[in-house]
């Protein structure tokens, strides 16, 4: 009976502010859930069309830019190669050092798979930053935990791997107790979860920011009018605004995963010092 | 960097900042989990606090001794 009543207050709250225009929705993670593309049944949804074209884009690009490779390169080639020149150099060359070649095309495939997912939040159509479903930045954490992991293992054995790991050098016994579980609890498990999860709530808070900013002006537009329409202006501004911060944002959070990926296999082959 | 550099030291990386994060929130994590339990197990209360403030404490001097070296 009670929540009858409840929801018949509800009910006139509602058609009272129907009377003068729907109300506004504020965006949330309901618009995180996407049905499938293709009716009922099937599975493929928005997020898997943007890693499709999104892998797809990056395999053309860089079929292209390596297609012909000449001495003087045409502008595709440039480009490829800027990419993964900035890799090796900024990336890997001030943390791995010498030895990082050989993951440097991980490394690059990695940063330029993310950077393009991300982007995808503000290429118009498409509009949704795949990482942002934390799936995408898991399965990529993962990928670069059992890498680092992986190398660490090989390079000191696999109890020589963990002490190393465990038992920094040069301190008194007892400290150790306190210390060494520590060491092994922030390197494996904290680590593949926070880069996950920095990676999928920036992308996350930054798409609900721009939703939020668009789909208010197109209320102040369209459902209010007069003053308030205009006023819809500041609302669309900003979304301009933020649409090139996003960008911004997308590119460095591409960055930091990368950067966190090669820094972690370098902490994995450093020699105890 | 340049290429003539020997790899052992390598530039000061600014990006250590992101790194430490999971030495910081481990320690918070870990010996508050700890401290927690520990309050559940006994019926008490205060160990998850102090289980807090020495994971802190901890997380921040493993910081100091892994990256503190030039």
């Amino acid at each position: 009976m009670h929540r009858a009543g409840n929801g018949d207050a509800l009910h006139l709250v509602n058609v009272a502010q129907a009377a003068e225009g729907e109300e506004f929705h504020a965006p949330g993670p309901g618009d995180f859930e996407f049905p499938a593309l293709f009716g009922d049944g099937t599975f493929f949804t928005k997020p898997m069309l943007v890693i499709v074209l999104g892998t797809f884009a990056i395999g053309l690009f860089f079929y292209l830019a390596a297609r012909r490779a000449t001495l003087v390169p045409a502008k595709v080639q440039f480009m490829g190669e800027s990419v993964y020149g900035f890799v090796r150099n900024s990336i890997v060359g001030d943390t791995i050092g010498h030895e990082g070649r050989k993951f440097v095309p991980y490394l690059t495939t990695l940063f330029c798979f993310i950077a393009v997912l991300n982007l995808s939040g503000i290429i118009p159509v498409l509009q949704l930053p795949a990482t942002s479903k934390i799936a995408i930045p898991l399965a990529l954490a993962l990928m670069s935990w059992v890498i680092f992991n992986y190398v660490g293992i090989r390079r000191h054995g696999f109890i020589g791997y963990f002490k190393n790991m465990m038992f920094p050098p040069g301190l008194p016994k007892p400290i150790y107790v306190l210390l060494a579980p520590l060491e092994f609890f922030s390197t494996v498990i904290i680590r593949p979860i926070t880069l996950t999860l920095r990676l999928t709530l920036n992308m996350f808070a930054g798409h609900l920011v721009l939703l939020l900013t668009v789909l208010g002006g197109e209320y102040l537009l369209v459902e209010k009018g007069g003053l308030l329409a205009v006023a819809s202006v500041i609302p669309f501004a900003f979304s301009i605004i933020l649409t090139f911060f996003e960008a911004f944002v997308q590119v460095l959070q591409a960055y930091v995963f990368v950067l966190l990926s090669a820094l972690y296999i370098a902490g994995a082959l450093a020699e105890e010092h | 960097m340049s290429e003539d550099q020997p790899e052992k030291d390598r530039p000061v990386r600014e990006v250590d900042g992101w790194a430490v994060i999971s030495y910081l929130l481990g320690g918070v994590i870990l010996y508050g989990g700890i401290g927690w339990l520990l309050d559940l197990w006994l019926g008490t209360r205060g160990f998850v606090a102090v289980g807090i403030v020495l994971g802190a404490a901890a997380g921040i001097w493993l910081v100091w001794l892994r990256y503190s070296k030039p």
